[in-house]
């Protein structure tokens, strides 16, 4: 009987193993990895910092690449040693025990062992690293928050050293000159007339193009519409059941997910491609971008209706369809007709960006007016711009509020 | 007074309905018969119509709503609420309907006499009422078969059927040049990482040197943007700024600057920036500084007008100053959001920043473009990846920080 | 000397025109524990506001050791309101700021604008902010936020708050009509504690009992007149049902 027991004990720690690695991924490798990732950043920050300023020139890593290993590898340490950093900020721990010098001093020498915990994590629940065993500290849950301010810790100086750095090489970066703004305005001088003295004549063409750029949104909204709504309901999880619909669940999600990551932009210059410059490229941008962003805010109505009525009807001896017409579909009607109005809106405001890289409309002839700084007739249109957004924002804000 | 409103504007919409249907009616026509591929430069356009021939389409469009707010609630009526119904609340008569249709036409001359119940509906005997609360009556006709249902119909086919050929919808071209498509497709399945690290020789810049510069025009757009948006958005709030007629007319004129630059493309201003300090990035990032500053202006004093007054009220009880109520009793509140709308922000920027290469204002977004200019398609599937990957990390991590703060 | 002289309020309100106060006249002397009761839109608030000028009176005049604060600038009027310390139905405590930061609020009117804009305050007033803290038995919760505290812990930081001020003069808006019986007692146990160490009190509370309980003399509004002003005995069955009208009935606060 003993045995049995013993055995039975060590089959459940093996199958614990999984979840014990995981958990030391989660609470002690990568906090670690993100100090070493933020110290890494604030290595180059500075040196591109300091190279720009002093050389003239960008590096992102004067020194040999080992310096920067050592340097950041033993800053690491201190800061963990000695301070709570900001990956044990994230996850919630402080270092616990008798925090002596000297003891302080021994888990900093033995930080860079942390990877060890995956090692160790099998054997001991709490996956105590090198650090924690030997110099007998512990990374337990904060409990007290004791204020400090932050000029008393090393955290708050590490992050003064990150903004000062990362605006210093942004400075050099993107080339910032605040000179040029002086040295270059009698450059300006000739055309500030120009901005200021639309082409009016140009007002008729204006209006055409910005009915255009209406239509296209109007279009590429009118043809997600129906197919996201399709969409939605296979990609809900509370009506997904079962594997296989867990699977066509899981799989419009992903390429939901994937297609929404694909900028509007990138999509119209791809389209732009295939069926040539103009309105048609725009609309399908858009539509594209459209029908993966309503099916998931459809999606997620459906999933948040009330689930009494579903359970009503279907006591009621109702088929699957009919459980979605007279218990689903009476929920999310005007949930989703604000929904539409709101990405209707939004189109209607990238069509303008959309337009620019090839996509028609009013922002393709902006951009090739800018582009051959043809100002006074590119002010037209930005007037005109200017006015459709605001009608926009009034009149989708006025429905909205009706619908709601 | 408010069925005097509700009458004329109701009025109005119908019109504009009407003429809208006519004129998009004939675009349709010659887009279809004259005028095969859109050219917006084209003057429009109406047909040639002697002046007694327009004096007859604008009678007759006149003629159309007048009848169908006659007979049935039009569609502005609908839109407003309101419905034609007799001395006793029931339905109006056949006759009834044509009385008020014939009458009607006098109504420029004779409503001002009564606004609240005009010379046509009391000759007709019937009045405007709102509709009744659905389900107090039985079902009335289908939707299709109303005055209204009608012309939304209408109005839907006409919008669709213009947009179609406005904006050249044009399957066959979709499925015909397919294969023309397969070329970026092939580019970016296997992308051509050559100048990841070393700079093209021709551009002078390698991927993550742009992918750098984009990073860090839009970092330094929105974190200037938010230090200039921040201290103005108290200024555009009007629970802290709007008191007596000086703090009306701060108040009116910071949102006023808000709602104007907020609207301006921020292509516009890279190219004036272009201009003023030359091409290249830092353009960019002044182009999109000026943008961030009236977007997250307005969304900041959004924020601050939501704000609960308690502690305003609680603070400014113990005695302390305008400044002091701000920093003790506000900026704890706003905080967070403050802090989620910039992280947010960050993300708009580093897209805008590829569209704002489009008139010199450098990044990867010049990348993209000039490989997509020159056919280099593996290249551009190159670039395009790069950025796709950053987007995404960006977006994953801010969503993270933003649901983390708020 | 009476230490607050009220003289003929009256507050309308400009929309709706709605009449908050009618010719509301009493005074107050040093010390003393006033309460205000009255059903709800009596303007027990407004009259209370009305002291320390977060409303502005309409006509009418207000005096505070003899100084008219009806006609100071709004400079001598925050002069002024550092001396008067003010507790709230809802707490009024920034939700997301810690406890000490929503009580060294209180010390804002005696710092200068600079100095507490960069957040920081004198050694004096964060050991006063301990002190206070102490009192009403908060000094462990000294950085914890705000909103992690029970409604009875809010109210009594909102006290705290008050205290920092120092004040000779305590406004009290219904200051336990959000809280369970249990802690309204310990609630007002702690403002019945300040007005012993001299500082005079003015309550504005719901429920009668607790008038009766805390209060030296009670003044009742309705429809923003004084229908009653005297000693809590005084207050008898008819009284009651005119203060209150002929439905209501007496509850007990325990």
């Amino acid at each position: 009987m003993r045995t049995f027991f013993a055995e039975a004990a060590l089959l459940e720690s093996l199958r614990e193993i999984p979840a014990r690695v995981g958990w030391a991924l989660r609470i002690k490798i990568l906090p670690a990895l993100l100090d070493l990732t933020f110290l890494a950043y604030v290595w180059a920050a500075t040196n591109a910092t300091y190279s720009y300023f002093r050389f003239g020139f960008l590096s992102f890593s004067l020194l040999p690449w080992w310096w920067m290993v050592i340097v950041v590898v033993a800053v690491g340490a201190m800061w963990s040693a000695w301070d709570q950093t900001l990956g044990m900020k994230v996850v919630n721990r402080e270092l616990s025990g008798e925090t002596d010098f000297a003891s302080r001093f021994l888990y900093a020498v033995l930080w860079p062992f942390f990877p060890l915990a995956l090692l160790t994590a099998p054997f001991d629940p709490k996956a105590r690293t090198p650090g924690e065993l030997l110099a007998e500290l512990t990374l337990t849950e904060v409990r007290l928050i004791t204020y400090r301010p932050w000029y008393r810790t090393l955290t708050g100086w590490l992050a003064l050293i990150a903004i000062l750095s990362t605006l210093g090489a942004a400075v050099g970066v993107t080339k910032v000159e605040p000179g040029r703004l002086v040295t270059g305005f009698e450059k300006t001088i000739k055309f500030w007339r120009a901005i200021f003295s639309p082409r009016w004549d140009l007002l008729g063409l204006g209006l055409k193009l910005l009915g255009e750029t209406v239509f296209m949104a109007i279009m590429a909204t009118a043809f997600a519409v129906p197919i996201a709504v399709l969409l939605s309901f296979l990609a809900a999880r509370n009506l997904m059941r079962g594997p296989l619909g867990r699977l066509i669940y899981v799989i419009l999600r992903m390429i939901g997910s994937f297609t929404r990551s694909v900028d509007a932009v990138i999509w119209a210059i791809i389209f732009a491609v295939w069926v040539g410059t103009g309105s048609f490229a725009g609309v399908l941008a858009l539509f594209v971008h459209s029908i993966v962003d309503l099916m998931k805010l459809y999606a997620e109505q459906i999933e948040a209706i009330d689930p009494g009525p579903v359970e009503a009807i279907t006591a009621t001896g109702a088929n699957h369809l009919q459980v979605l017409r007279y218990a689903v579909i009476p929920q999310i009607i005007n949930p989703f007709l604000s929904f539409t109005l709101y990405r209707w809106d939004i189109n209607v405001r990238m069509a303008t960006v959309v337009g620019m890289v090839g996509g028609g409309g009013i922002g393709f002839r902006l951009i090739q007016y800018l582009r051959s700084w043809a100002f006074p007739e590119a002010t037209v249109l930005t007037i005109l711009i200017i006015l459709m957004v605001w009608a926009l924002d009034w009149l989708s804000a006025r429905l909205r509020a009706k619908l709601a | 007074m408010k069925f005097l409103r509700v009458r004329l504007l109701s009025f109005i919409l119908d019109l504009c309905l009407w003429a809208y249907l006519l004129y998009g009616g004939f675009t349709l026509h010659y887009l279809n018969t004259r005028w095969r591929p859109w050219r917006p430069e084209e003057k429009f356009v109406a047909p040639e119509l002697s002046p007694l021939g327009w004096a007859l389409v604008v009678l007759g469009i006149l003629e159309v709503v007048l009848f169908t707010r006659a007979f049935g609630p039009s569609l502005g009526q609908r839109i407003f609420g309101v419905r034609l119904v007799g001395e006793g609340g029931g339905k109006p008569s056949f006759s009834q309907r044509w009385l008020y249709f014939f009458a009607s036409h006098l109504a420029l001359f004779l409503l001002w006499f009564d606004p609240e119940r005009p010379f046509y509906e009391r000759v007709s005997r019937l009045r405007l009422a709102p509709l009744p609360e659905p389900g107090t009556e039985g079902p009335g006709p289908r939707w299709y078969f109303t005055t209204h249902g009608l012309s939304a119909f209408l109005f839907l086919g006409l919008t669709l059927a213009l947009g179609w050929r406005l904006t050249e919808i044009d399957l066959r071209s979709f499925v015909g040049k397919a294969s023309k498509s397969l070329r970026i497709w092939r580019g970016l399945i296997n992308p051509d990482f050559r100048y990841l690290f070393v700079p093209d020789p021709r551009i002078k810049l390698s991927f993550i040197d742009g992918l750098v510069q984009s990073l860090y025009m839009a970092l330094l757009a929105t974190i200037a943007g938010t230090a200039v948006a921040f201290p103005l958005s108290f200024l555009g709030a009007r629970n802290i700024a709007a008191r007596g007629p000086i703090g009306w007319l701060v108040y009116s004129l910071t949102r006023g600057f808000f709602n104007v630059f907020r609207a301006v493309e921020s292509t516009y201003w890279a190219a004036i920036f272009a201009i003023w300090v030359g091409f290249g990035p830092f353009a960019g990032s002044m182009a999109l500084f000026i943008h961030t500053i009236a977007a997250l202006g307005k969304l900041f004093s959004e924020q601050v007008e939501h704000i609960d007054p308690g502690p305003v009220e609680a603070v400014t009880a113990t005695g302390a100053n305008l400044l002091q109520v701000v920093r003790y009793a506000v900026v704890p509140q706003v905080i967070p959001q403050f802090l989620a709308f910039t992280i947010y922000r960050w993300d708009i920027n580093l897209r805008m920043a590829t569209v704002v290469a489009l008139v010199g204002g450098g990044g990867i977004g010049r990348l993209i473009f000039e490989y997509k200019d020159d056919l280099q398609w593996q290249l551009v599937g190159g670039v395009i990846i790069l950025f796709m990957i950053t987007v995404w990390i960006m977006d994953y991590v801010s969503g993270w920080v933003r649901e983390r703060i708020v | 000397m009476p230490h607050l002289v009220v003289e003929n309020l009256t507050k309308v309100y400009e929309r709706g025109k709605i009449r908050a106060l009618f010719n509301v006249s009493f005074s107050v002397e040093k010390g003393e524990f006033l309460v205000l009761i009255g059903l709800s839109g009596s303007g027990k608030s407004t009259l209370l506001r009305c002291i320390n000028r977060l409303v502005e009176p309409t006509s009418g005049r207000i005096f505070l050791n003899g100084v008219e604060l009806t006609k100071l600038s709004p400079r001598a009027m925050r002069k002024v309101r550092r001396k008067i310390g003010m507790v709230f139905q809802q707490f009024n405590l920034v939700k997301r700021a810690t406890v000490l930061q929503n009580v060294l609020a209180g010390r804002l009117g005696y710092n200068s604008t600079l100095s507490t804009l960069l957040g920081r305050f004198p050694k004096e007033d964060l050991r006063r902010a301990q002190e206070c803290l102490e009192r009403v038995g908060l000094l462990d919760k000294m950085y914890v936020r705000a909103d992690q505290l029970s409604g009875g812990q809010q109210q009594r930081v909102g006290i705290a708050r008050a205290l920092m001020q120092e004040p000779e003069l305590l406004l009290a808006d219904e200051p336990v009509s959000a809280l369970d019986p249990a802690t309204s007692h310990s609630v007002m146990q702690y403002i019945e504690q300040i007005n012993k160490d001299g500082v005079t009190v003015i309550a504005s509370l719901h429920f009668l009992s607790l008038a009766r309980r805390y209060g030296q003399r009670i003044i009742a509004l309705k429809a923003g007149e004084i229908v009653f002003d005297g000693l809590p005995e005084a207050i008898d069955d008819r009284k009651f049902k005119e203060i209150y009208g002929e439905e209501a009935e007496e509850v007990e606060v325990r």
